[in-house]
C-alpha cells in the first residue's frame, strides 16, 4: 500500500471514477430490481405512469408459472417441479462433465506441444460457433435415430457439447498461468506427473475451475433451443416448461418476469455454493510460460 | 563486474510413452464427444446446403441445387445488409462490454467492505435467461410506459421511440446485450488482474511509474492473453445472438434489426427453407471461423512471448 | 546520494507494533545492514523508507527533508526485492530501461545509461532474454542494474540474495560490496543472515521485535555485544553462555566442579559482583589443552570433529553442551586433554536481564 501524495487532481479523479462505478452499479442492478418488482405487479400496475415502486403485490405471474390459482391444474404444477429437477440434473451433470473434460484438455494443451495441437484447439472452439437454429433440425433427426429424444442423457450430452469448448479454452488460460517449475520440482523429487497434477497444479487453478463451472452452469441452465426441440415430456427442462405454461394471449409480462426470477434462483444458489472458490485464488498467474 | 553464466539448460523436449498416454487420455474424451456430437449435424448441414429441401415437405424429397442456394444468398442485397448490421452490432457491443468490464474490474481491485458480495451481485445479469432479458428490456424500453423513457423525461429530455426506429432499436439491443454480458468480462478480467503479483506494481512505483503508465505498460500486457480469450468468446457468442433480438425487437422495425442469425432462424423455422438455411449457416460459419482464425493466431503470438 | 534519518519511527498494523520507536541516521554513501530474525521489523522499516509502507508515527528524513508524505515514486529511491520483481513480459533490456521510460528520459540519454550499466554488470549478452529464462543470480543482477541505472539517492535491498544458490551467493556478495563502493550510493540492506551482514556492512543495525538492539560496525558487534541476544546472534558458531555462581575466590561454572579464578583471567569485579552473572565466550576463545597444562580445566570432552580447516570440539558443563574451536595442529595428540578458556574472550552478562555488564556498572 503506497503512501499516495494527495493532490487536488488525484482526489477529483478518484471521485469521478467512483461516480462512474456507481453509475455502472445502478445500470447493472437497476433492471434486476425492476425485474423483481415487475414480477409482482398486477396488470394495471405494470403499465402505470409514472412507474410504481410501491404497490400491493399481485402474485398472478408466479401463479401461472407454477400452474396454480385460476384454472389450477395440479398436473401442471407437478410438471413444473419435475422439469425443475430435470434442469438441475442436466445442468449439474453437464457442468461437471464439461468442466472435467475441459480441465483435462486444457491442462494437456497448456503443458505439451504436439502435432495438431492448434488444430485441436481451434476445432474445440469452433463447436461453439454453431448457431443452434441452424442445426436444430439435424439434431432432431440424429437424436430420433439414436433414441436419445426426450431423454435426460440426451440433454446432458447437449449441455456438455455446448460448453466443453469454452471450458477447455478458459482452463488452458488458467493453466498457462501456473509456472512449469511446480511440476518440475515434483518430478525431480520422484513424483509422477499425475500426482503433481492432482495435488499441486489443480488446487492452484481452483478459482479457474469455479469460474468455468459458473459459466457452464449458466449456459446449460438457460439453454432453450435444443431443450425444446429435443424433449417432449420426460426430459423437459424448466425454461421450456415455463414458456409452455405461458398463454398464447399476447405477451404476459408478469409471467415472464416471474419466470425470470424463478429461473435465476438456482443459478444464484449455485454461485453462492462456489463463491469461496470463485473469489479466492482466482488468478491467471502471469509468471508461467506459454 | 564479471559476467556470470546466464543460461539455463532448456528442458529437453522428450516425449516418453507416459506423456503420450497422458496426452491421449486427457484429450480423447473431449475429442470423441465433440466429434460424436457435431459429425452428423455438420455433415447434414453441408449436405443439405446443396439441396432444395424443406423439412416440412420432407415427403416431396429434395432437388439437387448445387451452389444454387449459395448463389441466391450471396447475391441477396438484403443479406449483405444484414451482415453489415450484424457486424456493427457485434463490434459495438463487444467493444462496450470490454471497456466497461475492464473498468469495473480495475475499480474493484482494491478490497473494501462488501466488495465480494457486490461482485457476486454484479454477476446477475449474466445469469438470466436471454429470452427473459429480451422481454424485460422490451418492457423497460416501451415508449409510453417503459421506465427508461420515464427516467429520460425526468432528466429533462424528450422521450425516445426506442423500438420504432432502427438506430434507436440498435442502441436498445446494444444496451441490453452489454448489460447482460459485461459481467462475463468483469469476471475474467478480475481473474486476470489478480494474477499479477503485487510486487511488480511496487517495483514499478519505485521505478517512478505513474498510474496510467503502470496500467498500459504492465497491467494490460500481462492480462492480454486472458483478455484475448474473453474477446474471442464474446465475439463468437455475439454473432450467434438471437434470443435478444427475437424478444426485444422481433427483427423490427420492419426487418431492419434482423441479424444474420435472425434471418437464419426465419429461413429455417418460418419459411422452412431448410436447404437455404443450411447454406446460410455455412456462410455464417465460414465468416466466424475466418475471423476467429485471425484472432487466435494473434493470441498464440502474444502468449508465446513468455 | 543522501543521508537518511529515522526519528521515533513506528509502524503499527492494528494492535501489532512492527516497528517500535526506531532512531537511526545513515550517513551519505554508507552501507548499512538491518539484521535480525524473521519478524523483527527490518523489512517493514525498509519499506517505510521506500514509501511502500505507511509510518504511523515518527519521521523519515532524506538530507534533512521530511519525506513521510511522498509516495515511493517521488522519493528517488531504488529497490531490489527479495522475490524477483522483474517485469516478465519485457526483455532484460526493457526491464532495465523501464525506470527511465517511466520518467520520460530522452533516447540518447537512455542509450548512454544502458551502455554504462551493461559495462558495470557485464550483462550485454542477455539483453534480449526474458526473465523467466534466466537463473536467479542473473535475475537479481538485472534487478540491480534496473535499480542503479537511475542514479538513485538511496538503494534499498530486501534480502536480495536469499533465493540464490549458496555457491553464487558469495560471489554476488563480493560484487555487491564492490559495486556499492564504486557508486558510493547510500545503501540499506536487509537480511537475516549474519554472515552476509558481517561481510558487507559498514554498520549493522541489529533488530528484534521491532526495536533496535544495537548499532555498530561488524567488529564492534562481534567483540562488544550489548546483550545476550546480540552476542548469540552474531558469530558462527555461536557464543557459549555459561551460568556463573560466585564462590570463594572465583566463579563456579554452571554448578559443576570447575571454578574459574583470577589465575584464569577472571576480573575481580566479576567475582565480587552482587548480581548473578552469565559468562559469554566465543568458541574461538575456548581451546584444548594438555590435561595438566597451565589454565587447563578437567572437563570431559564429548566430541571432536573437523569442518574444513577448523577442528571443533564439544564439552559438557552442567547439562548444556558448549563448543570450542581448535585449529588443526594445535591440539595435543593422544594425551589426556582439558579445556582452557582464553580470558580475552570473557564477556559478562547479567543473568536476569541479559544485558552486558562492564566493570563500571558492576556491584
Amino acid at each position: 500500500m503506497s503512501v499516495a501524495h494527495r493532490t487536488l487532481s488525484t482526489r477529483a479523479a478518484n471521485w469521478l471514477l467512483l461516480a462512474l462505478l456507481a453509475v455502472y452499479i445502478v445500470y447493472n442492478l437497476g433492471p434486476i430490481f425492476w425485474l423483481v418488482i415487475s414480477s409482482m405487479k398486477s396488470r394495471m400496475d405494470l403499465f402505470s405512469m409514472p412507474p410504481k415502486i410501491f404497490f400491493t403485490p399481485d402474485w398472478g405471474g408466479y401463479q401461472s408459472v407454477f400452474g396454480v390459482g385460476v384454472g389450477a391444474n395440479s398436473a401442471a404444477a407437478i410438471g413444473v417441479f419435475d422439469s425443475l429437477l430435470n434442469s438441475v440434473l442436466i445442468a449439474t451433470v453437464g457442468t461437471a462433465a464439461a468442466v472435467v473434460l475441459g480441465t483435462l484438455a486444457g491442462y494437456v494443451t497448456s503443458r505439451y506441444d504436439f502435432r495438431g495441437k492448434n488444430d485441436f484447439m481451434f476445432f474445440v472452439l469452433s463447436t461453439r460457433m454453431l448457431p443452434p437454429v441452424a442445426v436444430l433440425v439435424f439434431y432432431h433427426i440424429m437424436y430420433a435415430e439414436l433414441g436419445l429424444t426426450d431423454t435426460r442423457i440426451g440433454l446432458i450430452l447437449i449441455a456438455v457439447f455446448i460448453n466443453v469448448g469454452l471450458a477447455t479454452w478458459i482452463m488452458k488460460g488458467f493453466f498457462d498461468g501456473v509456472p512449469r517449475e511446480v511440476e518440475q520440482i515434483a518430478l525431480i523429487n520422484g513424483y509422477s506427473r499425475l500426482y503433481a497434477f492432482r495435488k499441486l497444479v489443480l488446487p492452484m487453478v481452483g478459482g479457474g475451475i469455479a469460474a468455468t463451472a459458473g459459466f457452464c452452469f449458466i449456459f446449460s441452465w438457460n439453454e432453450f433451443a435444443f431443450a425444446s426441440i429435443l424433449s417432449t415430456t420426460q426430459a423437459k427442462t424448466l425454461p421450456v416448461k415455463i414458456s409452455a405454461a405461458s398463454g398464447a394471449t399476447g405477451i404476459e409480462w408478469t409471467q415472464i418476469c416471474a419466470a425470470g426470477v424463478v429461473l435465476i434462483i438456482p443459478v444464484l444458489i449455485f454461485f453462492y455454493l462456489i463463491r469461496k472458490h470463485l473469489l479466492m485464488g482466482m488468478t491467471f498467474g502471469v509468471l508461467g510460460r506459454r | 563486474m564479471a559476467a556470470i553464466s546466464t543460461s539455463t539448460a532448456p528442458a529437453a523436449r522428450r516425449k516418453p510413452a507416459t506423456n503420450r498416454l497422458l496426452i491421449f487420455g486427457f484429450l480423447s474424451p473431449t475429442l470423441a464427444l465433440l466429434l460424436f456430437m457435431v459429425a452428423f449435424p455438420i455433415f447434414s448441414l453441408i449436405n443439405y446446403s446443396f439441396y432444395n429441401f424443406s423439412v416440412l415437405r420432407a415427403a416431396s424429397g429434395r432437388k439437387w441445387a448445387g451452389f444454387g442456394n449459395y448463389e441466391y444468398l450471396l447475391t441477396d442485397i438484403d443479406l449483405w445488409n444484414r451482415f453489415v448490421f450484424t457486424g456493427k452490432f457485434v463490434l459495438i457491443t463487444v467493444a462496450l462490454q470490454f471497456l466497461v468490464g475492464i473498468f469495473v474490474a480495475l475499480r474493484l481491485e482494491k478490497n473494501f467492505r462488501g466488495r465480494d458480495v457486490l461482485f457476486t451481485l454484479l454477476m446477475m445479469p449474466m445469469m438470466l435467461s436471454p429470452i427473459v432479458v429480451g422481454f424485460l428490456w422490451r418492457y423497460m424500453f416501451n415508449s409510453e410506459w417503459g421506465v427508461v423513457n420515464y427516467l429520460v423525461s425526468v432528466a429533462g429530455f424528450d422521450k425516445l421511440d426506442w423500438l420504432g426506429q432502427t438506430n434507436n432499436a440498435l442502441a436498445a439491443v446494444v444496451i441490453a446485450d452489454t448489460w447482460m454480458w459485461t459481467p462475463f468480462i468483469i469476471l475474467l478480467a478480475t481473474a486476470a488482474f489478480r494474477g499479477i503479483p503485487r510486487t511488480i506494481y511496487e517495483a514499478a512505483e519505485v521505478d517512478g511509474a505513474g498510474a496510467a503508465f503502470r496500467f498500459f505498460r504492465l497491467t494490460l500486457p500481462l492480462a492480454a492473453p486472458v483478455l484475448f480469450i474473453a474477446l474471442l468468446l464474446r465475439l463468437i457468442d455475439s454473432f450467434k445472438q438471437y434470443d435478444l433480438f427475437f424478444a426485444l425487437t422481433g427483427g423490427g422495425p420492419g426487418s431492419s434489426t434482423e441479424t444474420v442469425s435472425f434471418a437464419l432462424a426465419k429461413t429455417a423455422f418460418s419459411y422452412f427453407y431448410t436447404g437455404e438455411a443450411s447454406a446460410l449457416a455455412v456462410v455464417l460459419l465460414l465468416i466466424i471461423t475466418g475471423l476467429s482464425l485471425i484472432l487466435v493466431r494473434h493470441l498464440t503470438r502474444l502468449s508465446a512471448r513468455y | 546520494m543522501a543521508e537518511i534519518a529515522l526519528r521515533n519511527l513506528s509502524v503499527e498494523f492494528g494492535a501489532f507494533r512492527a516497528v517500535d520507536d526506531v532512531d537511526l541516521t545513515v550517513a551519505d554513501g554508507e552501507f548499512v545492514v538491518y539484521l535480525g530474525p524473521s519478524g523483527c521489523g527490518k523489512t517493514t522499516t525498509l519499506r517505510c523508507i521506500a514509501g511502500l509502507e505507511h509510518a504511523t508515527g515518527g519521521d523519515i528524513l532524506f538530507d534533512g527533508r521530511r519525506v513521510n508524505g511522498l509516495s515511493a515514486s517521488e522519493r528517488n529511491i531504488a529497490m531490489v526485492f527479495q522475490f524477483v520483481s522483474l517485469y516478465p513480459h519485457l526483455t532484460v533490456k526493457n526491464n532495465i530501461l523501464f525506470p527511465l521510460q517511466a520518467r520520460g528520459v530522452a533516447r540518447a540519454e537512455m542509450a548512454r545509461k544502458l551502455d554504462w550499466v551493461v559495462g558495470v554488470f557485464g550483462i550485454g549478452d542477455i539483453l534480449g532474454r526474458y526473465p523467466a529464462s534466466l537463473p536467479p543470480g542473473a535475475r537479481q543482477k538485472v534487478a540491480l542494474a534496473r535499480a542503479v541505472i537511475r542514479d538513485p539517492a538511496v538503494l534499498l535491498l530486501d534480502e536480495p540474495l536469499s533465493a540464490i544458490d549458496e555457491q553464487f551467493r558469495e560471489e554476488m556478495r563480493w560484487e555487491l560490496g564492490h559495486l556499492q563502493r564504486e557508486l558510493g550510493v547510500t545503501t540499506i540492506y536487509v537480511t537475516h543472515d549474519q554472515r552476509e551482514a558481517m561481510s558487507l556492512a559498514d554498520r549493522i543495525v541489529l533488530m528484534r521485535d521491532g526495536r533496535i538492539v544495537q548499532v555498530a560496525d561488524p567488529d564492534g558487534l562481534f567483540i562488544d555485544p550489548v546483550d545476550v541476544f546480540a552476542g548469540h546472534f552474531i558469530g558462527s558458531p555461536s557464543m557459549n553462555f555459561i551460568e556463573l555462581a560466585p564462590v570463594a575466590g572465583g566463579l563456579r561454572l554452571a554448578d559443576g566442579p570447575v571454578v574459574l579464578t583470577p589465575a584464569d583471567g577472571v576480573p575481580a569485579w566479576a567475582i565480587e559482583s552482587r548480581r548473578p552473572l552469565k559468562l559469554g565466550i566465543r568458541p574461538s576463545f575456548v581451546h584444548l589443552a594438555e590435561a595438566d597444562g597451565p589454565g587447563a580445566h578437567a572437563i570431559p570432552i564429548e566430541d571432536l570433529f573437523a569442518v574444513g580447516r577448523e577442528r571443533f570440539f564439544t564439552f559438557r558443563l552442567g547439562g548444556a553442551i558448549h563448543q570450542g574451536v581448535e585449529a588443526i595442529g594445535r591440539a595435543p595428540a593422544g594425551a589426556a586433554r582439558g579445556v582452557r578458556f582464553d580470558p580475552k574472550g570473557f564477556l559478562f552478562f547479567d543473568a536476569e536481564s541479559g544485558r552486558r555488564v562492564k566493570p563500571e556498572a558492576a556491584a
